[in-house]
């Protein structure tokens, strides 16, 4: 493998024409920029070869959020907690829950969207992206409702809320942007009086690389750092973007024995980079997402669902041989 | 036909579950199923193919051993079962986690003789009701292996166990047996007391598991551990989601025994012939899991310290019975007074071979709570009629600050009825129950009986009485954990709770604790103690 021509979008969406998705490679370029040659063991794979003996190492976590579950609270109560706010849920995955007149779930949706790519999309085709909203959210959505003037806001009415359907990720840390940073700055061996840090949140404080009690972030950091420590070098693997990894089907049960994973449809991005899918009992069964059990309970949380979808990042650990020197923690 | 064994003479005096550890494997059969359920039998029998084939009714015995496959060693059972049925036969899928009490210990030339109790969980058959079949193994080529696996013929788990290399197999019970007198405790129903599925760190951060909150990496092998390079390491680091996984699937094997306990008893006209034992389980402790923290030891000093509620009162018992979960940020502490703490009580983990490395656990604060098995009996016993809730709250907030290891609601178990009947509806148990303690109830002052009659006595009213003694608690905890002298005592306090686990000369050592490394050392002088309802705690004789 040589070097990548271009970093492509996420889950390689075609939203936009060929010459304007151009644009994204150089934009990708310029955030790897800000990071390659500070970090050695971080490389962009535009301008550096990728052998083609690199290894891909996946990260893979739960969607539903580590924070909330501190403390053990009982399970629906965490689901509630997790379903009120779309800020709440800060594991790079975003979810929506529908509900019919009687509050019963009828579809779940699932995002990983990063803001950045729907920020391109409206600097390249405005009109493409508010078809992406009628199609995706609601078919009544109004240009004025997505823009400050020239300027799109990824927090707009439309995409704020945790009913109805979402359109992406809209969480303060979910941001593509952050994960690039926590894959180039982990490749930085740490130690604390002597002694390597090694160990998952106590990498991500001494390194100062997010919140060192999410699922996402501490992983991530570990799988960089222990690839760093073996001297090798690491970048994001193309198209670089945050993805459902998998649904876990087990454990429901339908009223007519139907297997879950046929209610499971990913929407954008396709089966190897699936960024979007719904949870949906397609029309003719007689029932609802609501009437499924999930391990013995009924559905009527999107938190429940939650607990049951992946996420993932993956990087790629280029063989090199960097002599490990172990930087103390930020701040001493 | 049957025939029997000689077994050492040990045996019928050891009744632990290293009674099979004393067995020779020269006394098995090769290429045999034997019997010994300990407490019922005296002597190793080796079954007849008829006598196995009407007695097992698992897939282990059926698909397996009936079938004439005797596999020696946990890598040879996988390699049974990967055969078994056709293509996409669940069984032939498994699913491998990894857990060890000191999988988070830094692999250095100084830890390297550090035994880190490494050990695989398999699961295979993996269905909406949990796995059919269960074994955990330290190394895939060695024999000793102990395996469970649902019975589908007449419900429960079957407890097998290798000795040694011999390819003959031990049946040592079904899950039921655990439930009679003869061999209730015994075997391997030391460490399973109720019959059920063990994984003795169940709830997130599941300290010792390979897990999203704490991965194992081939780094805590040494470089020259076969183990390192073996295919059930990476196996089990690729497993998504690791401990939240196992945690699903042990889950739902503890509701599947605990569905069908309960599903015999209404079978047989809902007659409970032993209702003490059920209630055993809602007010003594004859097992327990262990929660804690999710901070790690290394950061204590940045990040607010949160206690595990259950520590402080059986909140999931309590909400089952539909009373108030504590506020948001119940027992958070600050990060400064635990690491006062932590320097205060010399708290270091050690394995008494000379490793030593200050601080708590990887994950702070590991406690014992009440066992996932004992609130799913609670759970069913309220759902099939045998309690109300009203009873079972009673029950529950008799020393509620103690949830596990209490005198008090122990002491209790003396008033159980000699027999019951299960009917939905019905407050008969209940009411029988209710009134043998109320009738004792002139006890001495501080006896659980007159605190029953104090609870008994909120009436109609007890669930919004019960929230209010429950909120006045939660806010003196939570004032407790504000003050150094209130955390310190905390932590006297689970040192308490954590020598009724790991054992010492007054108290006996829990099947749970199988590693020094379980919990952390500290100076606190042993002793018995209780928290009070106003958060303070005491010691007592």
């Amino acid at each position: 493998m040589a070097e990548l021509e271009r970093f492509d979008t996420p889950a390689r969406l075609r939203d936009v024409p060929a010459a304007a998705r151009q644009d994204w490679s150089a934009t990708i370029s310029g955030i790897f920029a800000d990071y390659v040659g500070r970090h050695p063991q971080f490389y962009d794979p535009t301008a550096a070869e990728t052998p083609t003996k690199t290894t891909v190492a996946k990260a893979s976590w739960p969607a539903f959020p580590a924070r909330l579950t501190r403390g053990n609270p009982p399970p629906e109560a965490r689901w509630a907690n997790a379903d009120e706010d779309r800020a709440k849920q800060d594991e790079y995955c975003e979810w929506s829950v529908e509900r019919d007149n009687a509050g019963k779930v009828t579809r779940l949706t699932f995002t990983t969207e990063v803001p950045e790519y729907w920020e391109f999309v409206a600097k390249h085709d405005r009109e493409r992206l508010l078809d992406l909203y009628r199609e995706l959210v609601a078919p009544d959505v109004e240009r004025d409702e997505l823009f400050d003037g020239d300027t799109y806001l990824p927090d707009n009415p439309r995409n704020q809320g945790t009913t109805g359907r979402l359109a992406h990720l809209v969480q303060g840390n979910n941001k593509l942007t952050a994960a690039v940073d926590l894959v180039a700055r982990a490749t930085v061996l740490r130690q604390r009086n002597g002694v390597p840090v090694t160990t998952q949140q106590a990498l991500v404080v001494c390194s100062g690389l997010g919140d060192p009690f999410r699922h996402s972030d501490p992983q991530i950091a570990q799988l960089v750092n222990n690839a760093a420590a073996m001297g090798d070098e690491v970048t994001l693997r193309d198209p670089i973007g945050l993805y459902l990894d998998e649904f876990d089907a087990t454990g429901f049960r339908a009223p007519d024995g139907t297997p879950a994973a046929a209610f499971w449809t990913i929407e954008r991005g396709g089966p190897s980079h699936p960024v979007r899918a719904r949870f949906e009992v397609p029309p003719g069964h007689g029932y609802a997402v609501g009437d499924l059990e999930l391990d013995g309970r009924r559905i009527t949380f999107g938190g429940q669902v939650a607990d049951r979808v992946r996420v993932r990042v993956e990087a790629l650990v280029k063989a090199a041989d960097h002599r490990v020197v172990r930087e103390p923690c930020r701040g001493g | 036909m049957t025939a029997t064994v000689p077994i050492e003479e040990s045996m019928p005096t050891d009744t632990s579950c290293q009674v099979f550890r004393g067995l020779s494997s020269e006394a098995l059969t090769p290429g045999a199923v034997h019997g010994l359920v300990v407490g019922q039998e005296s002597e190793l029998r080796a079954f007849s193919a008829d006598e196995a084939a009407a007695e097992l009714g698992d897939p282990f015995a059926t698909e397996i051993l009936l079938k004439g496959t005797f596999p020696r060693f946990a890598g040879e059972v996988l390699d049974a079962f990967a055969t078994v049925g056709t293509d996409g036969d669940p069984l032939r899928s498994a699913k491998f986690f990894l857990v060890g009490d000191g999988s988070q210990v830094l692999f250095t030339p100084e830890t390297a003789s550090v035994d880190r109790n490494m050990r695989f969980l398999i699961t295979l058959g993996n269905g909406s009701e949990g796995p059919d079949v269960m074994f955990s193994s330290f190394d895939p080529g060695e024999g000793d292996v102990e395996l469970m696996a649902w019975d589908r013929g007449r419900g429960g788990f079957n407890y097998y166990q290798t000795v040694g290399d011999s390819s003959g197999w031990v049946f040592a019970g079904n899950s039921r047996d655990a439930l009679l007198a003869d061999s209730e405790d015994k075997g391997p129903f030391e460490a399973h007391p109720s019959g059920n599925v063990v994984m003795k760190e169940l709830k997130t951060p599941w300290i010792n598991w390979h897990s999203p909150a704490a991965s194992i990496l081939p780094s805590a092998f040494a470089e020259d551990d076969p183990l390192r390079q073996h295919p059930w390491l990476e196996l089990a680091r690729q497993e998504p989601d690791g401990a939240i996984t196992a945690e699903r699937l042990i889950r739902l094997a503890i509701g599947r025994w605990t569905r069908a306990r309960f599903a015999a008893i209404t079978a047989d006209g809902g007659r409970v012939d032993r209702p003490e034992r059920i209630v055993r389980q809602i007010v003594t402790s004859p097992a327990v899991n262990l929660v804690s923290s999710h901070v790690e030891s290394p950061l204590v000093g940045e990040d607010p310290v949160d206690l595990p509620p259950t520590f402080f009162a059986d909140i999931d018992g309590l909400v089952r019975v539909g009373l108030a979960a504590p506020p948001e940020g119940f027992g958070m502490v600050s990060a400064a007074l635990y690491r006062e703490s932590m320097q205060a009580f010399d708290m270091r983990l050690e394995d008494g071979q000379g490793f030593v490395q200050p601080g708590d656990t990887h994950f702070v604060f590991v406690v014992p709570e009440r066992a996932a098995e004992d609130q799913a009996v609670l759970d069913a016993a309220i759902a099939n009629g045998l309690l109300t809730d009203r009873l079972a709250a009673c029950l529950l907030m008799i020393d509620f600050p103690n949830p596990v290891f209490s005198r008090r609601r122990t002491s209790l178990l003396r008033h159980v009825p000699p027999t019951a009947t299960l009917t939905a509806g019905a407050d008969v148990f209940s009411r029988a129950m209710a009134e043998g303690i109320l009738a004792a109830a002139g006890t001495d002052e501080g006896s659980g009986e007159r605190e029953f009659a104090e609870r008994w006595g909120a009436g109609d009213g007890w669930r919004a009485e019960f929230d209010r003694l429950l909120g006045a608690y939660y806010a003196a905890v939570n004032e407790q954990l504000a003050t150094q002298a209130g955390l310190d005592d905390v932590i006297r306090l689970a040192e308490s709770r954590r020598d009724h686990v790991r054992g010492n000369d007054r108290l006996a050592r829990m099947p749970i604790s199988e590693s020094p490394l379980l919990f952390a050392r500290t100076n606190v002088p042993p002793a018995e103690r209780v928290m009070r309802s106003d958060a303070t705690v005491a010691e007592i004789a």
